[in-house]
């Protein structure tokens, strides 16, 4: 059998494209079926037809009345916002520290860094509790934002690796112009790290945002919470609000929606270059 | 002219090597070297690869720190100076130019941080923007000021590294590999552009390359690496002349030294030197040698001779008036006695 004739080249994009397309669905569906059910009034919530008879704005009326949504995006943005810049700050002058200053303990510090993503955060989070209580930082930005800092491994491995990549000449060109360590960073090294600055950021910050046993246990108030736990008041021992929560899921996600449509390029490039997800 | 104290800092600075040693881990680059490069000089470090040669010129700049000796500019210490702080510049092999930057923005860096550091002597606008025309003017750069590096030509994009590295006159100029990222065409463009430059301004220049063609056509002082060590240093005509060890003989000059084995030691010759014999010439008081003509190249304005005689081998080149020989041909060739170099078993001359 000759190779264009093989079944496998045949059939080969045709099965391909199904695969996708299936799993295109698969995950736009969920999405999809809450935002219908947003718009149906409590008595059709459970039924399995897409359209209501009665589509109605009701949910997003109750929800926009009682429920916080400016404070809790407030909320979540200043975290987000706070623990991504807080990683940038670390991860940037840890990297150009390892790569240009430190010849022997480089090594063993990456190693150190590279384990610590290896221990689960959950690992970790009654003694993290416990000290940030000890600080009076419970339901404070403080006590949403520090502790987050301390999983900014991600952020300096990659940053590393840019810096690395730079060619030494470019700093070395600098220092005989006179520049000082802080100088070469802030006139030569940033300006060739914004893109993968800016990658390792929106990345930082998507993650933070998504958060939600961190904020659950330091910030249980209402009013200090984050979107993700706000979210939780629609499910109570008296019943389930799903009109709701779906309502004020679809009204929380339109910020992120409107920052993807600006930066989809450089949001998928973050994530393609991490390597994860 | 009158001297006075701003006037005293000479424009080019004498270097000196001491017994300098540099070593990464337990390989050393530098074997305990002893340098001396005149003041205004254009000295050309050249070597195979891994002798030595870039190290010389980090540690000169100060980007790399000697492991034990000195070095001294004008006599005085400057081995444990930051890079930043000695009258030194360098253009990089790759040029190092910073792409965020204007060719504008490139060549003033130095003089603005100097500026910034230090608000009331520092150098003013007014002297930063005037340095830079001039310097712009000299290379031929006004009409690329507004330029990134990405919008520039290898050949402008070298010559923005070296205005960057002239801009504050320094004493030192340091150059590594500077034609090496150029094609063939515009090297040698660039090499009577570097001369001129020379001629120009007052700096000590030190230039390092692996090509020891470019090494004895601008070099007004060469230094011949080996391992880790000088091998020889002088005028680029002592070196071709008067080479002081079968390494330097082998290593300057095109085509390379011919050897020829003598009881303890061996006997090296230039092509250039040996002259082909007809069948009627007697040979001379010279040394006579004999081969079978393998190749014949042609460069032009004369040819390579490429012969084998029982186990080596050796090239003469055919001059005017002498019969072309053909591949296959035996041919006999006298080389005049005082055109022999002379080397010992441990490959030193011993002839003057």
């Amino acid at each position: 059998m000759s190779r264009a004739n093989h079944p496998m080249r045949r059939f080969g994009p045709v099965l391909w494209h199904t695969t996708l397309t299936l799993v295109a669905v698969a995950m736009v569906f969920p999405v999809l079926w809450a935002l219908l059910t947003s718009f149906k009034p409590a008595n059709d919530i459970y039924s399995v037809t897409p359209f209501s008879a009665e589509p109605t704005l009701d949910n997003y009326v109750r929800v926009l009345a009682d429920w916080p949504v400016l404070t809790l995006l407030g909320n979540t943005f200043v975290m987000a916002a706070g623990v991504a810049v807080g990683q940038i700050l670390i991860a940037v002058l840890g990297a150009y520290t390892l790569v240009h200053f430190s010849q022997r303990a480089r090594g063993p510090i990456l190693v150190l860094v590279t384990i610590s993503l290896a221990i689960p955060p959950q690992a970790l989070i009654i003694p993290q509790f416990l000290m940030t209580a000890r600080l009076g930082w419970l339901n404070t930005d403080a006590g949403l934002i520090v502790p987050q800092l301390g999983t900014c491994a991600l952020a300096v491995l990659l940053l590393v690796q840019h810096v690395e990549a730079m060619p030494r000449s470019l700093t070395n060109a600098a220092r005989l112009d006179g520049a000082r360590p802080f100088e070469v960073l802030w006139h030569i090294v940033l300006p060739a790290l914004r893109p993968a600055i800016s990658a390792v950021a929106i990345l930082v910050f998507i993650t933070t945002w998504n958060e939600y046993l961190w904020p659950l246990l330091v910030a249980p108030k209402p009013e200090d919470t984050t979107v993700q736990i706000g979210l939780t008041q629609f499910q109570t021992a008296e019943g389930n609000d799903f009109g709701g929560l779906l309502a004020a899921a679809t009204l929380t996600s339109i910020p992120i929606v409107v920052v993807y449509l600006f930066a989809s390029r450089r949001i998928t490039d973050a994530f393609l270059q991490s390597g994860i997800k | 002219m009158t001297i006075t104290a701003s006037t005293t800092r000479a424009g080019s600075a004498d270097l000196r090597l001491d017994s300098l040693t540099k070593s990464y881990g337990g390989t050393v680059a530098l074997d305990a070297i002893d340098l001396h490069i005149p003041a205004g000089s254009l000295t050309v470090v050249v070597g195979p690869s891994g002798c030595g040669k870039s190290t010389i010129l980090r540690v000169l700049s100060g980007l790399e720190a000697a492991t034990s000796g000195d070095v001294y500019f004008d006599d005085v210490a400057v081995t444990t100076q930051a890079a930043g702080d000695r009258d030194v510049a360098m253009v990089f092999q790759d040029y190092a130019l910073y792409p965020h930057m204007s060719v504008e923005q490139n060549i003033s860096f130095r003089m603005r941080l100097q500026a910034r550091h230090d608000r009331r002597s520092g150098p003013s606008r007014d002297k930063i923007a005037r340095q830079v025309q001039d310097v712009a003017g000299l290379l031929g750069l006004d009409a690329l000021l507004k330029r990134k590096p990405a919008q520039l030509s290898g050949g402008q994009r070298q010559r923005v590294a070296l205005a960057r590295a002239i801009v504050h006159r320094p004493q030192v100029l340091l150059l590594d590999e500077p034609l090496s990222a150029l094609d063939a065409q515009l090297r040698a463009a660039a090499r009577a552009e570097l001369l001129r430059l020379h001629r120009e301004i007052e700096s000590t220049m030190v230039l390092v390359t692996h090509d020891q063609h470019e090494a004895l056509s601008m070099a007004t002082h060469l230094v011949v690496m080996d391992n880790g060590r000088v091998a020889q240093s002088g005028t680029a005509e002592e070196l071709f002349r008067r080479p002081g060890s079968e390494f330097v003989a082998a290593f300057v000059g095109s085509p390379a030294m011919n050897f020829t084995a003598r009881p303890h030691g061996r006997i090296g010759w230039r092509a250039t030197d040996a002259r082909i014999l007809g069948d009627a010439d007697t040979p001379g008081p010279g040394l006579l040698v004999e081969g079978v003509v393998d190749v014949i190249e042609f460069t032009g304005d004369s040819r390579h001779v490429l012969c084998r005689a029982d186990g080596s081998t050796f090239t003469i080149v055919q001059r005017d008036g002498e019969s072309v020989p053909r591949s296959g041909d035996v041919v006999r060739a006298e080389i005049p006695q005082h055109q022999l170099h002379h080397f010992d078993e441990n490959g030193n001359r011993t002839n003057d």
